[in-house]
């Protein structure tokens, strides 16, 4: 797709900067209605309790106040929500659906789960009601814990379930026993992920609005799946689609926590709003956030590894525990993201993965940039170091001896991926990308001076250099609708949201390629349902691969609309025409031609009449669905120093090699891989929600929840593959999540590797300074023993040390 | 949270043991108390207000059962708070040792605590449930002192300065 003078690939300012810089972009809170009143949510404090009894009289009474609903208030819009995401249909899976209620009725399950809604004339007032509430909750132990969870006689997050295992699967391919029993080296380890949050700049906020003369309810929602909204809306509350218009405007970041559908609070004003005839409007505090938005990343994995003596994977068995929290509404996107996103670029023969979902009474997982996918690459890139560790072989040579050949494309790895196809990677070139990092990082000259020289002046410094697959681009499908309108200017209408991916200007580019026009020209509307009202949403980085594409077929049915337009009003064969600049002219006569403005203002005439089997405009519209996702893949390589005195751990350079196949905007590419190596950074070593055993989040403020700041992060270092995906017209590849997937697996190489002396085996994420420093303390007094026990292997806090 | 520790009284272990059982002497002594009321031989009720970090005046609604009263060697207290800001739940075991003239108390409580005052105010739970436990005791420590002069003004002249404070 791309060329020379293309304008896929071109760097290009993004179109949205101006209205976004300037503060003339819409978000939700700057919707302000007449007669607007606001809404307040009394929440759980209690992690897992029987609700008695809830009282709103008092509420009700103060002035101010116009209505304070509980469960039973809603009637028949009281139900669970829907089961968003069906099960991977995996043989012999076992799935208990449990999904959330709007307002919580007999049992609270999390802290922070809705249990009452107060409606008044300002959100204070509302505020200063939730006091009045009398909530009667008898508190019932926690389940916080994941193993503990499952064992017999725990306490039930969902009584009628009999266990709180929400789900059981197991994927396997080759013969793992035999991979195993073939083996020269085995590396069995435990592995923790821990909880972050996604905190997106802008909150969750809702404003829901019911016209009555025109009967329509309009819902302005931060949702990055507005068209399901929509829909789900109009079924729960007996409307038509047509009567409810869901607009997803500028959002402040999603990262995915705002695709989960529904939160209690978009049912709840919705019906509300229709309840009471006046507008309403609610935006989540950032205390809210923590409790009330979804979460993600606790899983525990036992995993081995089987390799031959040159470091040849034979095989991988991997069992692991995911935390759903208190409801499994996301189905299980997340642990069979993670299960099939550890079998990386590598060949692996043999391998055997089986995952419980467990229930927790903690707030909800669903899908957090990166889905469960960084999980899978730190186990696997953690178990290659260490075996790497143990045969004496260098941590890139050992990538280098397992990647998947060019020739081995498309590659079908023989289990199911999350959108229920077989996983099978539609191309890849992965050599050249590690060949590339290693070099951009002067990965060789580090190792054989640098670092010793560093470490001769007392400076502890370490490199790491990992590599991940991102699948992405899944189905089902996304739809565009392209319009050349009568002053020249072309529309894009598409029914994905948008939460900073630039949209505004990836789409106009694509579009723009076809159309031979300046993309500054094309305007682009997404995530507002009456513009555009089919589509599932934005997730998976899937925006630019599947929407894209949408939109390339549009703008491409368009092109031929104008040229056999202008073939007919210039009488010459479309063959002899060019469309350029934004005109049509003659290719032997540059002054002979129309403007696209002109055309399609000719295309839409008042009188005569338009031939039979033709359509007036130019405008076209047009989906695409592939048929399963495409696989970017990346390397990553970053450098740091530690301080081993205060565990602190400083990045100095971060390199990125990353392969999204064509490229539309490389600025954009650029913006999410910086955007997601901070991210990554963040969950490797500042973010971690920390929950007592009674199932209490003991730091939900930014005071006490680290996020990394400018001085954390450094100018990520940038190169691009190129290797076209085969399943859209585009050749694109997702790159929204790239970012973060790899890096807690690189700080952790890094972090081993600064300490070389200490035999420091980093197996969880989040680290701190201060996990860091009891890390490092334990790995002492582990070297002293070894060196007490003459070389026996000690490894405190290992569950199961080499095995060969 | 769990608080634990030890405090020295200048006074026999029925004269603590009476303070301690004491609403009018508690509800003074106790930090932020607006009110604590005996509702029953084992039971008080009352309201307090406290400050935790970023929380500056939380109101808690307060119940206090007591329990395994052998007087005057120890007690158990329940404890249930309640408020707009979180709450507070759990036991404190209280046991009066003879230390010659004085009395020791030992004390271990085991609170579960939720709410904004977990979620937001942890940090500082620690050090806060602390100092208010060791500003409560000095209070009834003082009291102490009070009493036994009111009663016997010579004798806590010979005994000087060296009244009451903590020893752990």
């Amino acid at each position: 797709m791309t060329g020379p003078g293309g304008v896929i690939g071109r760097r290009q300012v993004r179109n949205e900067d101006a209205r976004l810089l300037t503060g003339r972009a819409l978000f939700v809170d700057d919707v302000r209605l007449p007669g607007m009143l606001h809404v307040a949510f009394l929440r759980s404090e209690h992690a897992h309790g029987r609700l008695r009894m809830v009282d709103g009289s008092a509420a009700r009474r103060r002035p101010g106040v116009v209505a304070v609903y509980t469960a039973p208030d809603l009637g028949d819009a009281w139900r669970p929500g829907p089961l968003l995401v069906a099960p991977v249909p995996v043989p012999g899976a076992v799935f208990h659906e449990a999904t959330q209620v709007p307002l919580a009725r007999d049992k609270v399950r999390h802290c922070g789960e809705p249990i009452a809604m107060v409606v008044a004339d300002s959100r204070y007032l509302a505020e200063d009601a939730l006091g009045d509430i009398v909530a009667d909750i008898e508190p019932l132990e926690a389940v916080v814990e994941l193993e503990a969870a499952l064992r017999a006689g725990a306490p039930l997050v969902h009584d009628h379930l009999g266990s709180n295992l929400a789900a059981h699967v197991v994927q396997r391919k080759g013969d793992w026993a035999r991979a195993r029993a073939d083996a020269d080296h085995l590396v069995a380890r435990r592995f923790h992920y821990d909880r972050g949050a996604a905190a997106a700049l802008e909150n969750r906020g809702i404003v829901a609005h019911w016209d009555a003369r025109a009967e329509e309810l309009t819902v302005w929602d931060t949702t990055q799946a507005p068209i399901p909204i929509r829909n789900g809306l109009a079924q729960m509350l007996g409307l038509s689609q047509s009567q409810v218009r869901v607009v997803a405007p500028f959002i402040g970041g999603g990262f995915g926590p705002k695709i989960m559908m529904f939160y209690p609070e978009e049912v709840c004003l919705a019906w509300a709003a229709l309840h009471l005839g006046r507008p309403l409007k609610w935006i989540e505090d950032r205390q809210e956030n923590f409790t009330a938005t979804t979460q993600e990343r606790a899983q525990i994995h036992d995993a081995e590894l089987a390799v031959t003596r040159d470091g040849r994977i034979l095989g991988v068995r991997d069992r692991f525990l995911h935390d759903c929290g208190a409801y499994d509404t996301y189905g299980l996107t997340i642990p069979i993201n993670t299960q099939c996103t550890l079998l990386g670029l590598y060949d692996v023969p043999s391998y055997e993965s089986e995952f419980s979902v467990v229930f927790t009474n903690r707030t909800l997982v669903t899908p957090v940039r990166g889905a469960g996918r960084q999980h899978g690459v730190f186990v696997m890139e953690r178990l290659l170091d260490i075996a790497a560790r143990g045969l004496g072989l260098d941590p890139v040579e050992i990538r280098r001896r397992n990647y998947l050949r060019p020739d081995q494309f498309p590659h079908d790895h023989g289990i199911l991926f999350q959108d229920s196809a077989p996983l099978v990677y539609d191309s890849g070139d992965y050599l050249p990308a590690l060949e590339q990092a290693a070099a951009m990082i002067g990965y060789d000259r580090f190792k054989r001076e640098e670092q010793a020289r560093a470490r001769a002046g007392g400076r502890h410094l370490g490199v790491g250099i990992v590599s991940y697959v991102e699948g992405t681009g899944i189905g089902p499908y996304e739809g565009a609708r392209v319009t050349v309108e009568p002053g020249g200017t072309v529309h894009v209408a598409t029914g994905v949201g948008t939460q900073g991916q630039g949209h505004y200007t990836s789409f106009a580019q694509i579009v723009a390629q076809s159309l031979g026009v300046d993309p500054a020209v094309v305007e682009v509307t997404t995530g507002d349902t009456r513009v555009f009202g089919w589509g599932t949403g934005t997730f998976a980085s899937r925006g630019a691969v599947v929407a894209g594409s949408a939109c390339h077929e549009a703008a491409r049915r368009v092109r031929s609309k104008v040229l056999a337009l202008a073939s007919e009003l210039l009488a010459v064969p479309v063959s002899a025409l060019a469309l350029e600049q934004g005109r049509v002219f003659v290719r032997a006569e540059p002054a002979r031609g129309l403007s696209l403005g002109d055309l399609a203002g000719r295309a839409n005439p008042l009188r005569g009449a338009v031939k039979p089997g033709t359509e007036p405009g130019l405008e076209a519209t047009a989906y695409f669905g592939p048929d399963r996702g495409s696989t970017a893949s990346g390397v990553h390589a970053i450098l740091v120093e530690v301080d081993p005195e205060t565990a602190m751990v400083k990045v100095l350079r971060y390199v990125v090699v990353h392969d999204c196949g064509t490229v539309i905007n490389p600025a954009i590419v650029e913006g999410q891989i910086q955007g997601g190596v901070a991210q990554g950074i963040g969950n490797a070593f500042f973010e971690q929600l920390k929950y007592d055993e009674h199932g209490q989040l003991l730091n939900a403020s930014f005071m006490d929840y680290l996020l990394p700041t400018s001085l954390d992060v450094p100018a990520v270092e940038i190169a691009h593959g190129h290797t076209a995906s085969p399943l859209n017209p585009l050749g694109a590849k997702g790159v929204g999540e790239a970012g973060c997937i790899p890096t807690g697996a690189a700080f952790a190489q890094a972090i081993d590797d600064a300490l070389g002396p200490l035999g420091l085996e980093i197996r969880e994420i989040p680290l701190s300074p201060s996990r860091l420093f009891e890390l490092i303390e334990a790995a002492r007094l582990g070297a002293t023993a070894r060196a007490s026990r003459d070389g026996a292997a000690v490894r405190p806090a290992a569950p199961a040390g080499e095995t060969a | 949270v769990i608080v634990q520790g030890t405090y020295s009284f200048n006074g026999t272990r029925q004269a603590v043991w009476d303070l301690l059982l004491d609403a009018d002497v508690i509800g003074h002594a106790m930090p932020g108390a607006k009110r604590l009321d005996r509702v029953a031989p084992d039971r008080y009720e009352g309201l307090m207000h406290v400050g935790i970090g970023p929380i500056t005046a939380a109101e808690f609604t307060l119940v206090i059962a007591l329990r395994d009263l052998d007087a005057p060697r120890s007690y158990v207290m329940e404890v249930d708070g309640r408020g707009r800001f979180g709450f507070t739940r759990g036991t404190a075991e209280v046991t009066l040792h003879h230390d010659g003239p004085a009395t020791t108390m030992s004390y271990r409580a085991d609170l579960m605590v939720g709410g904004k005052i977990a979620s937001v105010g942890q940090r500082l739970l620690d050090t806060v449930s602390r100092m208010l436990t060791r500003r409560g005791l000095d209070a009834v420590a003082s009291e102490l002192t009070r009493r036994l002069e009111a009663l016997q003004p010579s004798e806590q002249e010979r005994s000087g300065d060296d009244a009451g404070g903590p020893a752990a």
